[in-house]
């Protein structure tokens, strides 16, 4: 059984090999050259100079740092968005490793050469699932973690937050539970829908809607979220960045606390006088009113991560179980 | 006897609609039974429950006396080729032998690469390239290096042209021959496969017509010649089969159960294909009359 | 050895068939007692036939006493059905020549020449022994 699993998937194997090579010549270059200019810019230092106090005292836009921040950030701007392409890996290997998986034997009727044989469905479903899963853990955490270590320089000036959406999504564990759920939401679809055709298409509608049902409503209720507030006015401070947080939502509310600006911040210098009276009076900021956000701390990354990670392999759990059930009913 | 495979009110059901239904019918070892009927006739089913690729939603199916529905040692004796030859296309000949080693603990690979050389089929090919005929080759020579004692054949020779067809049927009585396994095979045509039947099982619409030995079934039938038949009994038949009457004539196809004396009839013998199709216009006319709602 | 062929369009059993080349080949003299039949494998195979057809046709002539099988060997023949009329057979084919010879001449045609020897043959010849069964 373990040969013939061999021999039915060499091939995809051999592309997915092909793929972390290809993926492997894109980010080892780049992710050298671009810790070359971490380190040749002296941002080592400027991180930790932003040490690790919510709001920081030494913001940004001062001093040269600030400089060597903007330099790294203006040379590497692209390749945060060429990092979101990454965010699709997991589905394509549902797409063709998974999907296919059930769906082609029943397809062209081979279910009924190897089930026939002299093993019985559940031990031949148990190795192919077994072996496909140990593969995608395989290539799914080579991808993950060298995705992790690219994005890190990037992450660390600044440029993009690990915590938010899609970086978030593309390192650490999160791919491998997203991978192995496209797999096994592939198998699991193709027991249902006994062409490969159909079986893709209803992986495809599944993975993009479980992720972003769970992405936008359940993730950022993961823990309970934690609130900072700062001065409009006043000394000069802003969140740190370095911490890599996941905000949520910002604003600015009045003394009563009620939101007057919502996705806004406003930072105006001691005794300050904008255009209008006294600073954002035209926004119907008074008195008393403040800078406000909702976060997620970003020392939650990794416990955000196991959650995730940990909800999408319950998934994989019980695909994988009504998968099996569902290949001992077909004939 | 020693029974191969023995059903008793066996019945499935996909949704609302039987696929086959009250089918009690056994097949005595060293047959080689016809499974004859129309399409949609049940056929596949019934095979699929023997190999256990099915549950029976109904009564019962038995092999060598055990249920085959997730039953593994009783996949060890069953050599089984489903419609169409399914066999992986991307595999050469070879490598089909080598997976048949992998997947059975009994499994003769010498038999098989004799016969496939015999046939001169190429080893190193992938099977998807050969003919029909030669797919169907690698496939029934799958199913025997498993050395079954009973071997199903869901139509394995409905999409094969005459000449591979006939190759088929020989290699197949050769190696019936050899090791005597019983057969059970399935084909919507009997004429394909009257001369190397010896039992014969007729399906239409999702039941069982007629089962039993051919030489028994050919004995137990007569074709009736006589005056307008109004329906009173007839010394010595058992059923009227199908009955045509034109006003003054009635033609009947009978089971019998005894000789038949009664001198207003002349008596025919029948040929086995006339009584199946007799059987066969029996159970769609049945039907027919039941799906347009009018009294048959 | 013989081949055996099979008639599609005969309404005669497939294992009746076989008996009746059996016997003809033991009456023109192509078979004789010692003669091994062809196994029952090779005409099951060649003829796409099923195995306990040629059986079946192998018994009945065992029944019949014109063979005989020795498990594990293979069935022989033990009788001919070319008795002593073989060595006169030529003489009498010479003769059947010579009279087709004359009926050509006559201007009878192939189909008058088979009526004229069958009605002839029924009105001359007392009935053989029945028929065997064809069913």
């Amino acid at each position: 059984m373990i040969w013939l699993t061999w021999r039915q998937h060499r091939k995809q194997a051999l592309f997915t090999a092909i793929g972390l090579a290809v993926l492997a010549a894109l980010i080892i270059p780049t992710g050298l050259a671009m810790r070359g200019t971490f380190d040749r810019l002296g941002l080592t230092d400027c991180v930790a100079k932003l040490g690790t106090a919510q709001l920081s005292q030494t913001p940004i836009g001062a001093g040269t740092c600030d400089a060597a921040f903007r330099e790294f950030n203006g040379q590497y701007r692209v390749f945060g968005m060429i990092g979101v392409l990454f965010l699709f890996l997991p589905l394509v290997v549902g797409l063709f490793w998974g999907a296919p998986l059930v769906a082609r034997e029943i397809e062209q009727g081979t279910h009924r050469l190897v089930w026939t044989q002299g093993i019985s469905r559940r031990h031949w479903a148990l190795v192919k699932f077994g072996m496909v899963g140990a593969a995608t853990l395989v290539a799914s955490a080579l991808y993950g973690f060298g995705v992790s270590w690219w994005m890190t320089p990037l992450s660390q000036a600044g440029q993009l937050t690990r915590f938010d959406v899609f970086y978030f999504d593309m390192q650490g564990l999160a791919p491998i539970g997203y991978t192995l759920f496209a797999v096994a939401l592939g198998v699991f679809a193709g027991t249902v829908w006994p062409k490969v055709l159909p079986a893709m298409a209803a992986t495809l509608a599944g993975f993009v809607g479980v992720r972003v049902a769970l992405t936008t409503l359940a993730r950022p209720n993961y823990l309970p979220a934690e609130t900072l507030t700062y001065p409009v006015q006043g000394a000069i401070v802003q969140p740190n960045t370095a911490l890599g947080d996941w905000v949520l939502s910002h604003g600015v509310r009045d003394a009563a606390g009620k939101l007057v600006a919502a996705n806004a911040e406003i930072m105006c210098p001691p005794n300050a006088t904008g255009p209008g009276a006294s600073c954002g009076a035209d926004m119907g900021v008074g008195a008393g009113s403040y800078n406000w956000q909702l976060f997620q701390p970003g020392s939650r990354f990794w416990a955000f991560q196991g959650i995730e990670t940990g909800i999408f392999l319950v998934l994989v759990v019980l695909l994988a179980y009504f998968a099996v059930r569902r290949i001992r009913r077909i004939s | 006897m020693d029974m191969v495979l023995e059903t008793d009110q066996l019945g499935k059901r996909y949704g609302g609609n039987w696929a086959l239904r009250d089918c009690s019918l056994h097949l005595p070892a060293g047959r080689v039974a016809a499974l004859v009927g129309p399409n949609g006739a049940g056929k596949s089913t019934l095979l699929h429950l023997a190999v256990g690729l099915l549950r029976p939603d109904a009564g019962t199916v038995r092999i060598f006396g055990e249920s085959p529905y997730a039953n593994t040692s009783i996949l060890a004796d069953i050599g089984f080729v489903a419609q169409d030859t399914p066999v992986y296309r991307d595999f050469s000949a070879t490598e089909l032998v080598t997976m048949g080693g992998k997947l059975n603990e009994r499994w003769d690979a010498t038999l098989a690469r004799t016969r496939l050389a015999q046939l001169g089929i190429p080893p190193d090919k992938p099977v998807g390239r050969l003919s029909g005929g030669q797919r169907a080759q690698v496939a029934l020579a799958l199913a025997l290096a498993k050395r079954p004692r009973l071997l199903l054949l869901d139509e394995p020779v409905a999409s094969l042209d005459p000449l591979a067809r006939r190759e088929f049927l020989q290699s197949l009585m050769g190696s019936v021959a050899e090791a005597g396994t019983t057969v059970l095979l399935s084909s919507h045509l009997l004429a394909d496969l009257e001369r190397v039947c010896d039992h014969v099982i007729v399906l239409s619409t999702a039941r069982a017509r007629l089962s039993g030995s051919v030489d028994e079934i050919v004995d137990g039938h007569r074709q009736l010649v006589g005056p307008r038949h109004g329906g009173e009994p007839i010394r010595g038949v058992a059923e009227i089969v199908r009955a045509s009457h034109t006003d003054r004539q009635s033609t009947l196809l009978v089971r019998t159960n005894g000789s038949i004396n009664d001198p207003a009839w002349t008596v025919h013998e029948v040929t086995l294909e006339d009584l199946i199709l007799a059987y066969l216009a029996d159970g769609d006319t049945n039907t027919n009359h039941e799906a347009w709602g009018v009294p048959a | 050895m013989i081949e055996f062929v099979l008639d599609g369009r005969s309404k005669v059993n497939t294992y009746m068939q076989l008996v009746q080349q059996v016997k003809q080949a033991l009456r023109v003299g192509l078979l004789a007692p010692g003669d091994r039949l062809p196994k029952v494998r090779d005409v099951a195979q060649s003829l796409a036939i099923n195995p306990n057809t040629v059986l079946k046709a192998y018994r009945e002539l065992e029944i019949e006493g014109l063979a005989e099988g020795r498990p594990g060997v293979g069935t022989f023949v033990t009788r001919t059905l070319a008795g002593a009329s073989l060595p006169n057979q030529s003489e009498l084919r010479a003769d059947l020549v010579a009279w087709l010879h004359r009926a050509q001449a006559a201007g009878l045609t192939h189909e008058d020449v088979t009526a004229l020897v069958e009605t002839t043959m029924r009105a001359t010849l007392p009935a053989e022994s029945p028929q065997p069964k064809t069913t």
